[in-house]
């Protein structure tokens, strides 16, 4: 199961509705209108006309008293006729069921799974049975026992029978739930042994998206195949460059914990797979393998990432990725210049790789007009756009036709994004930065996916304290020298401030052997005239960037750390290293011939934990919805048929809508297999579905045919029967201790509830209003 | 339409003559039965026309089969004409708002068995829109006239088939309705409550109401109603007024106190003078519903009394209770 629900799109699925609803209105009009003309000839389109507009004046003046009236008789009937009997069979069965589910030396989570999943299970599995027979026998019973008739001499509209008795049937339903689910969460209350009890939780997870870079440092958004639930889980390699991405948009001070001690921290809970290339020792088997969090902050590998999809421009992405935008822009020109010369010489998954890469670098450096790089993306646009036919003419040329392929265009816009690049370095070392926070490595255990993965929980305090690489050392200091330089910090009576080794150590926290030495290299430089004080402050000669001064020094060795621990700076979770607005996770595996698999739900931020009674309750009402929705069609084929035929119907309805995803991906192709003739055939035939059929074209046609057919049955199907997993998804994560979320889980229940309600009521109403009682 | 010798043809002018007054109008009805595939298996209803006017007591009658309870569930909604039209009340026979003006007895009382005598009467004055108070008051009025008090609080499955009919009766009655159809309204009740249910039919004419009953009980039907129907094998034969239809006009009836044989002969003796020789005299007999009723009053005014043939026969005809 996935708990990584995509978010519910209600505008999408409303307007599907409509058009549903629009068809079903025109279909159901149509078939009256010619069953009318055919009954009654002539005179059909006048009773047509007269039916119509009598259902609607009858669903226009629809009295709420009457209806409540229905209602009230529903529950009497359902008190006296004791149907609130299977509240009785649940107690008992809850009574006894302890006895067998009971394992105190299961893991706690494991306890709390098998108590949550059997009471959901058991409470909407008794309240099914229940549900489908008193709504499908309560019409037809009344009609049956003619009481209906005695009801309908009254000024009763028939649409308001149908309403009442939907409305009498849901009160008496939710209300032996809401007592089941009270019964119930005494019962795991008081049942759940004492060391599970803590395990009780509802976590409240935030996705990311996931992509992938592979031993190359290439961007993909699949790792590798290890042969082992590959459609789900990608792998990246041991100790390399490659690495799974996560990004967590819209990451802000939400997404942190308060813990015991009141700080806030950040939890990072993952539940990757190992996989294992070597045999190891039992004990090293047992550790499991180690993975690594980096959390970074990397705006020039978003930007230029994509470039590394082309061996031809891999070495541009890697000079972007450093920040070399010198060697970066020269090449470019080298590249501009193939073209020129030697155009053929890339292929086409070059230039397609290449219009990709313009067309991320434009998008991600058009976010930042403000940072003045607005007018470099307009170029990166440019060139996407001198790219993007090249492919398709490179093939039409490769078929033999002459065609022109604008080589010229192409090499001088790629010459123009070189030179804006040379041109527009200084901004871009300056709003580019990258910030990188490695944290220790822990392991992940071997076991293979399921419920028995080890779950590895990593809390993150908000204040990260780390080892800074050399350009993050050099941003740290740049910053802190201009801030403080602004506030005049730095200087006193014309040379350096006596306090500033205090200072640094007090505020900017790093260590006083590494301030010692900052403020010895700040004093050569003055002495050696490459700083100079003017109006109090320090100043860089031509005036220039306090960061390249510094990476200049990191790179002359002149700031190498005096303490063993390495330049330990601070950096904050949210202000620093989301400031973007989101969170980048980078995921390493450490361990050589080791893989890492993983899946886009595998990593999440766990949020502050919810009680676990409000995600049962949420479960508790999408079993609630799940038992509407039966109630409502029930109802509407009891108006038709008689009881045991509607049971047959809601049945049939409930199980179709359990494959309802399958039935949709069949529909739209990503489900593979064949039709149900083809298969037919190549049974008969003892073949395999790779070999194929061996009959003639002709039978291959009428084969195919009626599988077409089959598969428009399929669509009209899928157009009339509800997904009725949609209901039991928020049972799945409570059983599995995650909160439900509202607007994507709980969201869909209430709208296809609401979204058959309302038809089915309508044509409940008008097939009893048109049906003749009195006919044997 | 078939004719007989009876005296009042039933046709189309008599229907068209009286509209003013109409509070069913029925024209060229037709009800076809079909099988599932839409074939024909009976025609129950051939082309009726007929009114109902208000104020009276009409009674529609007929071997089993002849249509009348389906005429009757064709008003109702129950049941859609093959062709034809109805108003009822002046409105169309589908319009379910006319329902709100009409009270029905089905033949059999076809109620919730769950709920007792106050909640039935409860929901199906919640039908009618009707307020707490006023279904509270109608419903202790009603409960009293067809004698439920004691059983006011029982479970309808409790009941005997006559305490049925009379809730049935009450049910029928909730909405106060301008227009009453009654479907076998005596069937399943003793004689006492059979003299009731008539008093009642009378007691809702003088009240201006309209009664529309099917009956097997020609007797009953002969006693209330102004009007009636025939009708045999969907088609109406008969439509006339009771007292009209019945008049022996070749017949002619004298009744006095008890005469001696000498003043018997002399009576004779007499119409012999006017040609008049089939002549019947004899002691005029008090029918059986007579009898019962007033057995019933004496046993209850004098408990534990039994009454002899002369004391029977020389009460009879002292009156119905």
């Amino acid at each position: 199961m996935d708990f990584d629900i995509r978010p519910y799109d209600f505008v999408a699925a409303l307007r599907g509705w409509l058009l549903i609803s629009a068809g079903l209105a025109a279909v159901s009009l149509a078939i009256a209108f010619l069953l009318s003309v055919a009954r009654n000839g002539a005179a059909g389109l006048k009773i047509f006309t007269s039916g119509l507009r009598s259902y609607i004046s009858d669903t226009a003046t629809v009295s709420l008293r009457r209806v409540l009236a229905v209602s009230r008789l529903t529950l009497l009937e359902a008190v006296r006729r004791k149907a609130l009997l299977v509240f009785v069979i649940f107690s008992i069965l809850l009574m006894f069921a302890g006895w067998f589910i009971a394992d105190a030396n299961e893991r706690p989570e494991l306890q709390v799974q098998v108590h949550v999943t059997f009471l959901l299970k058991s409470i909407a599995w008794l309240m099914l049975p229940a549900v489908i027979f008193l709504s499908c026998w309560s019409i037809p019973e009344d009609i049956r026992l003619r009481s209906l008739h005695t009801v309908v001499t009254k000024p009763v509209r028939r649409v308001e029978i149908v309403l009442g008795r939907v409305l009498g049937l849901s009160v008496v339903f939710l209300f032996v739930l809401a007592a089941m689910g009270a019964v119930g969460q005494l019962w795991l209350s008081r049942r759940i042994p004492e060391n599970a009890k803590a395990a009780l939780q509802c976590r409240v997870p935030m996705f990311g998206e996931l992509y992938f870079l592979n031993a190359e440092g290439q961007p993909g958004n699949v790792g590798i195949n290890v042969g082992d639930v590959y459609a789900f889980r990608s792998h990246i390699q041991g100790n390399s460059r490659a690495r799974g991405v996560f990004v967590f948009p819209k990451f802000d001070e939400s997404a942190l914990t308060v813990n015991a001690e009141g700080a806030q921290e950040l939890l990072l809970e993952c539940r990757f797979e190992a996989f294992r290339t070597v045999k190891g020792s039992e004990q090293s088997v047992k550790k499991g393998i180690q993975a690594q969090y980096t959390l970074m902050s990397n705006p020039r590998e978003e930007a230029f990432m994509m470039f590394a999809q082309s061996e031809v421009l891999k070495p541009t992405a890697e000079a972007f990725r450093n920040a070399e935008f010198r060697n970066a822009a020269e090449l470019l020109k080298g590249v501009a210049g193939r073209i020129r010369t030697n155009p053929q010489e890339l292929r086409p998954a070059d230039y397609v790789a290449m219009y990709n890469a313009m067309d991320n670098a434009s998008s991600v450096l058009d976010s930042r007009k403000d940072q003045g790089l607005g007018d470099l993306a307009k170029i990166f646009l440019a060139a996407r756009d001198a790219s993007l036919p090249i492919p398709e003419l490179m093939a039409r040329q490769d078929a033999g036709q002459r065609v022109e392929i604008p080589w010229e265009a192409l090499a001088a816009a790629v010459d123009a994004v070189a030179d804006s690049v040379l041109k527009f370095s200084p901004a871009l070392l300056e709003n580019l930065p990258r910030l990188e926070v490695p944290l220790p490595a822990f392991h992940v255990s071997e076991y293979h996916g399921g419920d028995d993965a080890t779950v590895n929980l990593t809390r993150i305090p908000r204040t990260l304290r780390f080892v800074a690489s050399d350009e993050v050392l050099a941003r740290f200091l740049a910053d802190t020298t201009a801030t403080w330089n602004a506030e005049g910090k730095l200087v006193e009576n014309g040379a350096l401030r006596a306090t500033l080794v205090d200072d640094l150590v007090a505020q900017s926290k790093i260590s006083r052997l590494n301030a010692e030495r900052l403020a010895v290299v700040l004093g050569e430089e003055l002495a050696a005239g490459k700083l100079t004080i003017a109006d109090g402050k320090l100043t860089l000669p031509e005036s220039g960037s306090w960061f390249v001064f510094y990476r200049d020094l990191i790179s002359l060795q002149r700031l190498i750390s005096e303490d063993s621990e390495g330049w330990l700076i601070e950096k904050d979770l949210v202000n620093d290293l989301a400031k973007e607005g989101y969170l980048r996770v980078e995921v390493a595996c450490v361990d050589d011939q080791m893989y890492l698999g993983m899946a886009r739900p595998d990593l999440f931020v766990r949020k502050a934990d919810r009680p676990f009674w409000v995600g049962y309750w949420k479960a508790m009402a999408g079993i609630a919805c799940m038992l509407l929705l039966l109630v409502v069609l029930c109802v509407t084929v009891s108006c038709l048929v008689k009881g045991n035929i509607a049971l047959f119907f809601a049945m049939t309805f409930w199980i179709v809508g359990q494959f309802y995803e399958f039935i949709m991906r069949k529909l739209s192709g990503l489900e593979k297999g064949m039709g149900s003739f083809e298969s037919a055939v190549l049974l008969a035939q003892h073949r395999n579905p790779e070999v194929g059929m061996d009959v003639s074209s002709t039978t291959m046609k009428v084969v195919q045919a009626g599988d077409k057919s089959l598969e428009g049955i399929l669509w009209v199907f899928s157009r009339g029967v509800p997904d009725f997993k949609v209901f039991s998804r928020a049972t799945t994560f409570v059983e599995n201790r995650f909160d439900v979320p509202f607007w994507d889980v709980v969201l869909p229940c209430i709208a296809v509830l609401g979204g058959f309600l309302i038809p089915c009521v309508l044509i409940a109403g008008a097939l009893l209003k048109f049906r003749e009682l009195e006919l044997k | 339409m078939a004719c007989c010798s009876f005296p009042s043809v039933p046709g189309h002018n008599e229907a068209t003559s009286n509209m003013a007054n109409a509070v069913i109008e029925i024209r060229n009805l037709s009800k076809i039965y079909r099988d599932f595939w839409g074939r024909k298996k009976v025609q129950a209803v051939k082309s009726l026309s007929m009114d109902v006017m208000q104020g009276e007591v009409f009674g529609l009658l007929g071997p089993n089969g002849s249509g009348k309870t389906t005429t009757m569930k064709m008003l109702l909604g129950l049941l859609f004409p093959t062709s034809g039209e109805m108003t009822i009340l002046g409105k169309p026979a589908s319009d379910v708002s006319k329902n709100e003006r009409i009270g029905y007895l089905p033949e059999e009382s076809y109620l919730y068995r769950f709920l007792n005598a106050d909640e039935t009467l409860d929901f199906y004055g919640r039908l009618f829109n009707m307020t707490a108070a006023e279904r509270a008051r109608r419903s202790d009025e009603l409960i009293e006239l067809v004698g439920l008090g004691k059983a006011r609080r029982r479970q309808l499955k409790e009941y005997s088939k006559g305490m049925t009919r009379r809730i049935g009766l009450a049910q029928a009655l909730i909405n106060n309705p301008d227009l009453v159809l009654l479907d076998e309204p005596t069937s399943g009740l003793d004689p006492i409550g059979t003299r009731e249910m008539k008093d009642l039919i009378v007691q809702l004419k003088a009240q201006g109401k309209t009664v529309v009953m099917c009956s097997h009980q020609l007797a009953d039907v002969q006693d209330v109603c102004d009007r009636i129907a025939v009708l045999f094998q969907g088609e109406l034969k008969v439509l006339g007024r009771v007292d009209e239809l019945l008049e022996l006009r070749n017949e002619t009836q004298i009744r006095t106190g008890s005469l001696s044989d000498a003043a018997i002969a002399d009576v004779r003796a007499a119409l012999a003078k006017h040609n008049v020789t089939n002549v019947e005299i004899s002691r005029p007999r008090a029918d059986l519903e007579q009898l019962f009723l007033r057995t019933v009053r004496e046993s209850t005014e004098r408990p534990g009394r039994r009454f002899s043939t002369e004391e029977v026969s020389a009460s009879a005809g002292t009156g119905r209770s």
